[in-house]
């Protein structure tokens, strides 16, 4: 009896293994194995569907339809465009490119995307760019210090100021709203504070907020005339006390503001500073509310920092030619016109623009034009040369205003230790200097 | 009778005061539940200039303007389909591969039961954006990159371990004489396993499904490294809806929660059965 017994266990589990449980689970829910079987079907037919552009710009889900449906929409062949978070497309890029071969035709990114991955990217000097006058500089850029071009430039944008029009009659005496200086800036928030009972400038420094591009780009050229050299020079403290006064008027949600647009139409905040992309949402949805204004300026000039968006193909792409052909589909004047409307990225080579763009484009298209024609203009590039060093690079500024400005630690100690971090990461790179710091032999000096 | 007042007086307030605890808990555990899902709802049919309003209206302004967009949304219908290929083989292979295995655990003595256990949880240690780089690469390789199968088969890993313990515990509970006593009453092991055990687990099995459903459907990175043409419904919506404005972030989350939440409440009563054993 035991010895049956034990057979049939053991004729049982090899049953059991072999599936026949299953097979019972399955037929009972022959419809759930109807989809199994379709999904099976829907794996045999693989195929391309056109040329893949693989974006992380543009990737909102309103630019995403307006790039398929307006932009990409005018190519001679089909493009997927497929906008993406940064962790995935770099993720999907790098394991194309190891494995060898890959769908990715087209990537579109911004110029500190491409800087890590220049042997990846394909030479793009042999694009025919029609009759498209290019942007010099930008070119230049997309060369990434070498002698091919890596990636082609596509759009660019910068960072300006936005304010609710309630705000302008709190204005101090005398000040112009399109050429404040730093000292007006903080007296108008400081007076906002006052009038209104809650702090009323808004700052981008939550977790993905633009921060480091602002002390950067902004708040160093416009106080000491440098990113990099005079870290921790006086004029860099006078700049970070600046930056702490206007903070105490400041916001206090800002720590967890990543975009500006929506705490400016709650009208939790009324003076705000952010990227043209990242307002254009408040601009678009009550143009009548708000203005654009230029950032401010310092004792050392206007700084601001133009942000360069490029095109780039992998190695690994499947179609070179059809890739190409849309790189150059894209720098044509008729598409970057659209790419304008749809993304708030403005052009990067010469077009006429015509009367009927979105009031975002208005707005901070003549904040960028009063700002970068002022008389006390000072624009500071993107790092140039970093390479995969770009992200420890941000993470000094970002944690030099945690540690000033958050954390109230003395500014002179902090920006003494973080400029040995500087120094290291502008050493191990070797990267020179670029605007608005001189030129320099060697990697870019920390004084 | 004073005396009989008096101790139901003295009985009464203690009864109802627990019943107000009750009622209470019972409370704020479904507005727990609700009021987020009102919130989105209500948001994600209104308008973009009502979602930023302050202080809101009671009935606040109703517009299909948000939601319709990801209706129109290109792609979002074959985004949808494969989130549910996807996740539907991903709860078949799940159950395939972990009840029998949680069937043997609890059934079988076998050398290395105890760190077999432990090695089936050490799966999820690994955080996929770690693991998502070797594996796109070798799924390119072997050609299983933006398939349907190949994705199912990551969320079915990601699944497995709770399928596994789940269902382990779902066989402990059912007592072994339930099985022997078929047994000696002519069943064979399959016959007894498929008239008595089957039926008592089968809402248990139910549910494990459910939750490895869940787990594929609301996976967004593998899906997003993983696949282009075959992309999943949170892998296309999900990852632009961090830059998108505040009323598309409630239209999307409200698109992407609503299959699930049909899907919950078409299987509800499988749940409840489970938690029915789970009593006994």
């Amino acid at each position: 009896m035991a010895t049956r017994r034990q057979i049939q266990q053991a004729n049982g589990v090899a049953e059991i293994l072999q599936g026949s449980f299953m097979k019972s689970v399955i037929q009972k829910s022959s419809a759930l194995s109807l989809v199994l079987a379709a999904s099976f079907l829907g794996t045999g037919s693989v195929q391309a569907e056109g040329v893949l552009f693989w974006s992380k710009q543009a990737n909102p889900p309103e630019e995403q339809q307006a790039m398929r449906e307006n932009v990409l929409s005018g190519f001679e062949g089909e493009v997927d465009f497929q906008g993406s978070e940064p962790g995935p497309w770099l993720t999907r890029l790098q394991a194309e490119i190891k494995a060898g071969s890959g769908k990715i035709a087209v990537l579109g990114g911004l110029h500190g995307d491409f800087t890590t991955m220049g042997d990846d990217l394909v030479d793009l000097s042999s694009v025919d760019l029609g009759d498209s006058e290019m942007n010099g500089t930008f070119m230049e850029l997309g060369k990434l210090g070498g002698g091919e071009l890596k990636y082609m430039p596509w759009m660019q944008a910068t960072y300006v100021m936005a304010a609710n029009k309630k705000a302008l009659e709190h204005l101090p005496e005398g000040a112009d709203v399109m050429a404040l200086s730093y000292d007006e800036l903080i007296a108008w928030s400081k007076a906002l504070a006052e009038k209104t009972g809650s702090p009323k400038f808004g700052f981008p420094a939550g977790p993905k907020g633009l921060k480091h591009r602002f002390f950067q780009g902004y708040l160093y050229p416009s106080y000491t005339n440098s990113m990099v050299t005079k870290f921790r020079s006086a004029e860099a403290e006078t700049a970070w006390n600046a930056f702490k006064d206007l903070w105490t008027v400041t916001n206090p949600g800002s720590t967890g503001y990543d975009n500006m647009s929506e705490p400016l139409l709650s009208e939790e905040v009324w003076v705000a500073f952010d990227h043209t992309a990242r307002l254009a949402n408040a601009f678009n949805e009550r143009p009548e509310d708000f203005i654009a204004f230029p950032a401010a300026a310092g004792p050392a000039g206007r700084g601001f920092m133009p942000v360069i968006a490029g095109i780039a193909i992998p190695s690994t792409a499947p179609d070179m030619d059809a890739a190409k052909a849309l790189v150059a589909y894209l720098t044509n004047p008729a598409t970057q016109i659209e790419t304008l409307k749809a993304t708030s990225f403005f052009p990067v080579v010469d077009v006429e623009l015509p009367d009927d763009m979105p009031p975002a484009v208005k707005l901070s298209g003549a904040a960028i034009a009063a700002m970068s024609g002022s008389d006390d203009a000072n624009p500071g590039l993107l790092p140039v040369g970093l390479g995969k060093l770009g992200g420890q690079f941000n993470a000094v500024y970002v944690d030099a205003f945690e540690r000033i400005v958050l954390g109230g630690e003395d500014v002179k100690a902090v920006l003494d230790e973080q400029a040995e971090a500087l120094k290291a990461v502008m050493e191990e790179a070797g990267a020179p200097c670029w605007a608005p710091d001189p030129a320099s032999d060697g990697p870019c000096p920390v004084e | 009778m004073n005396m009989a007042v008096g101790s139901q007086g003295g009985f009464q307030p203690g009864k109802s005061l627990r019943r107000a605890w009750f009622i209470l808990i019972t409370v704020v555990l479904c507005l727990w539940v609700l009021l987020p899902i009102y919130l989105l709802f209500s948001n994600a049919f209104s308008t973009s200039s009502g979602v930023s309003a302050f202080p809101k209206g009671i009935v606040p302004p109703f517009s299909t303007e948000s939601v319709g967009f990801f209706f129109r949304y290109s792609g979002v219908g074959k985004a949808f389909w494969s989130s549910i290929q996807v996740a539907v083989l991903t709860m078949i292979m799940s159950i395939l591969i972990g009840a029998p295995a949680g069937y043997s655990l609890s059934r079988f003595d076998f050398r290395g039961k105890n760190l077999f256990r432990i090695l089936i949880l050490m799966t999820r240690a690994f955080p996929l954006p770690l693991l998502a780089l070797p594996m796109a690469v070798m799924f390119i390789r072997v050609g299983l990159d933006d398939t349907i199968l190949g994705l199912a088969l990551v969320h079915t890993t990601l699944a497995l371990p709770f399928a596994v313990l789940i269902t382990y515990s779902l066989f402990s509970g059912i007592p072994i004489e339930l099985e022997e006593a078929a047994w000696t009453l002519g069943c064979n092991r399959i016959q007894a396993f498929r008239k008595v055990i089957f039926p008592l687990v089968l809402p248990g099995i139910t549910a494990s499904a459910i939750f490895a459903f869940v787990i594929s459907w609301n996976e967004v990175f593998a899906a997003a490294v993983l696949t282009i043409e075959h992309r999943t419904l949170p892998a296309f919506i999900l990852q632009s809806l961090g830059v998108a404005p505040l009323h598309l972030k409630f239209a999307g989350g409200a698109v992407l929660v609503l299959p699930a939440l049909i899907f919950i409440f078409l299987v509800r009563k499988y749940l409840f059965a489970m938690w029915g054993i789970a009593n006994r």
